[in-house]
């Protein structure tokens, strides 16, 4: 990272201007300050997440691309030393870190998948049938409607149909993934979260999952956070470059790739560092 | 789930409502979540709680120690046990003194028989000594006939105290029944405590048929102390040089307790009755007595110093076998071992661990006391220290099972500590040209030392706690090894803190002074494991290695 | 050679063992010695009493093991010795009848009397029983969920300091201070006497720390992810550890339990005064009404070898009764322990996360 001079450079950008969304934003990141006990890993993060859209958040390791990505469904709430330090992050234009919010209700709300595949140890019926059952749906035929669709909107069905009752563990890495995805639409969120879905992925396992981002936003919101620009590229409609904890540019993807308006931005995007 | 393209306006509003809703349960304004986390963080504590329970149980059951000692011991002055003893410590020593002339005669008789005499004239070339013997009895009779009698006092002015003090309890265990009683049952039992002779000892009137026996004292000493300056000059001598050494040393036995005899006509004037009994005397009297003695008819004594000299004694001999072994053991598995050999021999020393420690013992009863015995009495060993065993039950044997037990303690830590050792530093001084000895002993032992110091101290806790084996194997013999046997000090009985606390503890009265000693030596075996823990613990975070 | 002196290598290099492998050869050899030292001398005692009592729990014919050993109470062992030279053997009932039936023959004889010599073990074994499962499910209860705040919940803090420096001292505390505790709280000043209850107490507080360790191990293996994907799921944190980290702990804390099991099974110490009677002759289900149940003391394997083997003599007679005890003990324990250490290196295998 240290590399790159002119990323030192003071940022004199103005902040950057939320793009004209096509529908109006379903989560409102305002002003956020983020901190990890005595470090600050967001500053002053402003941003808008359109309904239906994929988002991307790109940026070198340790942006905090991850961290706001955390903070949208409040996993950041189980490192004991993570803290709010300033502004808010409203779904539906709720504050989300208002003490009346059940987190319980959020997270169903604002599914999350992440960098690695982590399918429960159990069949894969019942991977699916977890998140309901959390939620009190036992009632068998319900379930196995759920899971069929779930698998179906995943994109798995096909594959493991005759062996519902195998093991999680038992597919392969693309596989469990796409399982983790059909995991978390099962319980029919709003959002989905996903962290380095592919990271771990081959290519053509990766192609799956994308192809699988590129159905799954007609019905959901997405957010990704991906170090591969090319997925990002490929897969989102609005891009969010980010830089040492800081916002530098959001905006379409094809604008970001194509004519970024920031220095620090063209020169990530276009490979000089990260 | 028919109609999908309508339902994420349902889920929104579904949204709006709930995020919004505080959970459905609520106790005191707290949640489920903070309940179940509050269930199970009571359960964390539970450990501080019996931790803490054990200080209290074992604290309060011995706090009535400290006051009835004192007691103990205010009645051991008062009734004037504690000058009878005086005068006994006198008569013990002329006691001893004959069974010194007994064992020298003994002795020279059996060196004259090796030079060939018959029986008869090896006694009658004795003659002279027996008759020393005799007159050293004869002189030390008045004084043995006073003690007797004041013994005979003392006992029975302590008895009294005793009888009135439990007459005392009965008293107040009456007068206690009154509350509550109706007013009939109330006086009738009223009457019965007043009824209740309790005598009110006078002890400084019944100190005097004691002290006033000092001059008779005075005079027979007078008497005894011209009678040994004549024996020493009557005292026969030998030219065989062992018995001469020997009657040397009777004879300077013989001066000193000469000697001896004002120093403890001084202690007898200077003694007071009324000297009031200290507070700290009661604990030093348990802390660092040297007598632990219990329902004598005399005077009980509750000193832990031969119990921990015991304990501690066998430790140390279990140590001084199990580390060798055990650093020993893990460093052949760590450093030499094939990796199948391993596989055997770790579980194989874990499992050592499971066996119950009363099987140890029953096996040193059963099997291990008699073999080393019967070892021991092999002629060509006899140049062994304590060879030939006078008890099969012993320190010894107490201590080679105990360091069985300890063994898997100190393999298992010394083991983990040289795994621990960075595998750079071991391939670091290969590549220097060291050997696999030097590299062991140059640059492994060295860094691994905090945790096989650690693996001992912990070892020494399990050793030093270890109940069942020292009960059943180490003798019982209560008092402190005489180190004067030289090594032959490992094949003494001794007895154990936590011995006596299994062997006693099932006999005593509840409440009982004795019952309250013991938990005194359970405190003080709980403080002991607690420091030894400390220790143990200070020294592993203390030189931890930077770990890979 | 010596124009060399500055290539010592060279020379060395080739030559035969030197002083020092040899004296490394030799330290190896030490240290392989002290070892397979140390593995004979447990064997020894395995064998003895494996010889010894196996011979007494064993027997050459259907049904191959001593049943009368394995299912009744202990008795007096009467020793009979006759004018004509014979020597008699019999428990105690024996010898009344035989005493009703033939008083002239045992006034002839020579008598002698050992007790808890005849008969079986037959309650002891049911006391130990008893005494495990009791203590082992108080223990497990309360260190599993010690356990499950350790890992899941707890933020360092000094309450967790605290927590983990009561757990490291508790396991130093000699087993015979537990039995003075439980004796001094739960005999004396709870008033339960010499009672199942009581021991249970004291065992479980014994071996708390064990439990609490080796549960706290087997959460931390369950890996993050798990609990962040029930999480995210919406699981509240006790439905995710009880859904998704506490099933998949469970067989390591149950296979680490089992070495708790055995350190339970074979201690004396802790229940000598709070637990375990010498001789009682009621079954432990004998009882009117349940608290009777948990309020009565029972005997105990450990404490009976105890017995046998200080307060009675040890010579033929007596010999029977010790070391079939001892056996039965041993392997009872050894058997239990065995199966921990194998399962749990297995386990250790099998969930690698």
């Amino acid at each position: 990272m240290s590399t790159a001079q002119p990323l030192t450079a003071a940022p004199t950008v103005p902040p950057p201007a939320a793009p004209a969304p096509a529908t109006p934003p379903i989560v409102e990141i305002d002003k956020l300050d983020f901190f990890y006990g005595d470090k600050q890993a967001l500053f002053d993060v402003t941003l808008g997440i359109p309904e239906k859209q994929v988002t991307a958040f790109i940026g070198p390791s340790g942006c905090g691309k991850t961290t706001l990505l955390r903070c949208l469904n409040r996993m950041n709430d189980l490192v004991d030393v993570a803290r709010i330090g300033g502004g808010e992050i409203r779904i539906d234009g709720i504050n989300i870190y208002d003490p009346r919010v059940d987190v319980i209700e959020l997270r169903k709300r604002v599914g999350m998948v992440f960098q690695k595949s982590n399918p429960f140890p159990k069949s894969i019926y019942e991977n699916i049938a977890y998140g309901l059952r959390l939620h009190g749906i036992t009632h068998k035929s319900k379930l196995d409607e759920v899971v069929e669709k779930s698998l179906r909107g995943a994109a798995l069905w096909d594959e493991v149909k005759d062996r519902l009752h195998d093991s999680g563990m038992g597919l392969s890495g693309g596989q469990q993934q796409r399982l983790c995805i059909a995991r978390a639409i099962a319980v029919e969120p709003d959002v989905i979260l996903m962290d380095e879905p592919c990271s771990a992925l081959d290519p053509i396992a990766t192609a799956k999952v994308e192809e699988l981002i590129h159905e799954l936003k007609n019905k959901y919101t997405i957010v990704i956070v991906t170090h591969n620009m090319q997925q990002a590229a490929r897969v989102s409609d609005l891009t969010a470059f980010f830089y040492l904890g800081k916002l530098i540019e959001f905006a379409g993807t094809q604008k970001i790739f194509m004519k970024p308006s920031n220095p620090q931005t063209e020169a990530y995007v276009s490979g000089h560092f990260g | 789930m028919a109609n999908d393209t309508q339902e994420p306006i349902a889920v929104t509003h579904s949204v709006r409502k709930q995020l919004l809703a505080p959970g459905k349960f609520r106790l005191f304004g707290k949640n489920r979540d903070w309940w179940i986390k509050q269930f199970f963080e009571g359960n964390a504590a539970l450990s501080i709680i019996v931790l803490l329970l054990i200080v209290f149980t074992l604290f309060r059951e011995a706090a009535g120690f400290m006051p009835g000692n004192r007691h103990n011991l205010e009645v051991y002055r008062l009734a004037g046990l504690e000058y009878v003893d005086i005068v006994k410590r006198e008569t013990n020593s002329a006691a001893a003194l004959g069974r010194e002339l007994s064992a020298t005669r003994l002795a020279w008789f059996e060196a004259l028989r090796a030079e060939g005499l018959t029986s008869e004239t090896a006694n009658e070339r004795l003659a002279p000594l027996d008759e020393i013997d005799t007159r050293l009895a004869d002189a030390t009779g008045p004084l043995r006939d006073i003690v007797s009698e004041m013994t005979d006092h003392a006992a029975s002015v302590k008895e009294r105290a005793n009888v009135a003090e439990d007459m005392k309890e009965v008293r107040q265990n009456l007068r206690s029944g009154i509350k509550g009683a109706d007013s009939q049952r109330a006086a009738s039992l009223e009457s019965q405590a007043a009824a209740v002779e309790i005598e009110e000892i006078d002890y400084a009137t019944e100190i005097v048929a004691l002290t006033s026996r000092l001059p008779e004292i005075q005079a027979a000493n007078r008497a005894l102390s011209a009678e040994l300056g004549a024996l020493a000059a009557a005292l026969p001598r030998s030219d065989i040089p062992a018995v001469s050494k020997r009657l040397q040393r009777f004879a300077q036995a013989l001066e000193e307790f000469r000697v001896g005899i004002p120093r403890v006509e001084g202690e007898l004037v200077r003694w007071r009755a009324d000297e009031p009994v200290g507070a700290f005397e009661s604990f030093n009297a348990f802390l660092f007595g040297r007598t632990w003695v219990t329902a004598s008819f005399w005077q009980d004594w509750y000193g832990v110093l031969p119990l921990f000299f015991g304990s501690f004694f066998i430790s140390v001999l279990a140590l001084a076998i199990a580390i060798p072994l055990g650093v020993c053991a893990a460093l052949y598995v760590n450093q030499v071992a094939r990796p199948a050999e391993q596989r055997f021999i770790k579980p194989y020393i874990e499992f050592i661990a499971a066996i119950p420690s009363v099987v140890l013992g029953f096996f040193g009863i059963a099997m291990l006391g008699e073999t080393l015995r019967l070892v021991s009495q092999v002629p060509w060993l006899s140049w062994v220290p304590g060879f030939p065993m006078q008890e099969r039950l012993n320190a010894f044997t107490a201590a080679t099972l105990l360091a069985l037990m300890a063994i898997p303690t100190i393999f298992t830590l010394a083991e983990d500590a040289l795994q621990n050792v960075p595998k750079a530093l071991r391939e670091a001084s290969f590549a220097l040209g060291a050997s696999r000895l030097q590299t062991i002993v140059r640059i492994i032992l060295p860094a691994a030392l905090s945790g096989i110091t650690a693996a001992i101290l912990l070892g020494f806790g399990r050793v030093i706690g270890e109940t069942m084996v020292v009960l059943l194997c180490a003798g019982n013999r209560i008092a402190i090894p005489d180190f004067s046997a030289g090594l032959g000090v490992a094949f003494q009985p001794v007895h154990t803190m936590t011995g006596i606390v299994a062997q006693e503890m099932g006999e005593v009265v509840r409440g009982s002074l004795h019952y309250r000693a013991l938990f005194m030596v359970g405190s003080l075996l709980f403080l002991l494991s607690l420091a030894v823990n400390y220790g143990a613990q200070k020294i592993v975070t203390r030189y931890r290695l930077p770990q890979s | 050679m010596s124009t060399r002196p500055d290539f010592p290598a060279r020379r060395s290099i080739l030559r035969q063992p030197s002083w020092a492998a040899r004296q490394e050869q030799l330290l190896f050899l030490l240290l392989r010695l002290g070892t397979y030292g140390v593995l004979l001398a447990a064997a020894v005692i395995f064998i003895d009493i494996g010889w010894k009592g196996g011979r007494v729990v064993f027997r050459a014919e259907a049904p191959f093991i001593n049943v009368p050993f394995l299912t009744e109470a202990p008795e007096s062992l009467h020793v009979l010795k006759m004018p004509d030279g014979t020597t008699l053997k019999m428990g105690d009932r024996e010898y009344r009848a035989f005493n009703e039936a033939h008083p002239e023959q045992v006034k002839a004889a020579r008598a002698e009397n050992y007790v808890y010599s005849a008969g079986g073990i037959f309650p002891n074994i049911v006391g130990t029983v008893l005494l495990v499962l009791g203590s082992m499910t108080i223990a497990l209860v309360l260190g599993v969920c010690s356990a499950v705040y350790l890992s899941e919940y707890a933020k360092e803090g000094p309450l967790v300091r605290l927590v983990r420096l009561s757990i490291a001292n508790l396991a130093g505390v000699p087993s015979i201070v537990f039995g003075l505790f439980g004796f001094g709280l739960f005999v004396v000043a709870l008033g339960w006497n010499v009672s199942l209850l009581a021991g249970w107490f004291t065992l479980a507080f014994m071996v708390l720390p064990i439990i609490i360790t080796a549960s706290e191990e087997s959460l931390r293996a369950v890996p993050k992810g798990l609990r962040e994907g029930a999480l995210a799921l919406g699981a509240t944190k006790f439905q995710t550890i009880r859904t998704n980290v506490l099933p998949y702990a469970l067989p390591g804390i149950l296979t680490s339990s089992v070495l708790a099991v055995a350190r339970v099974a074979g201690e004396t110490a802790p229940i000598m005064f709070t637990a375990a009677y010498v001789v009682r002759d009621q079954m432990p289900w004998d009882v009117a009404k349940w608290t009777d149940f948990v309020f009565q003391g029972v005997m105990a394997l450990p404490y009976h070898i105890y017995v046998v083997a200080s307060k009675i003599p040890q010579n033929e007679y007596t010999r029977d009764v010790q070391y079939g005890t001892a056996f039965v003990f041993l392997f009872t324990v050894a058997a239990i322990a065995l199966s921990a250490i194998l399962l749990r290196a297995r386990l250790r295998k099998q969930y690698r996360w």
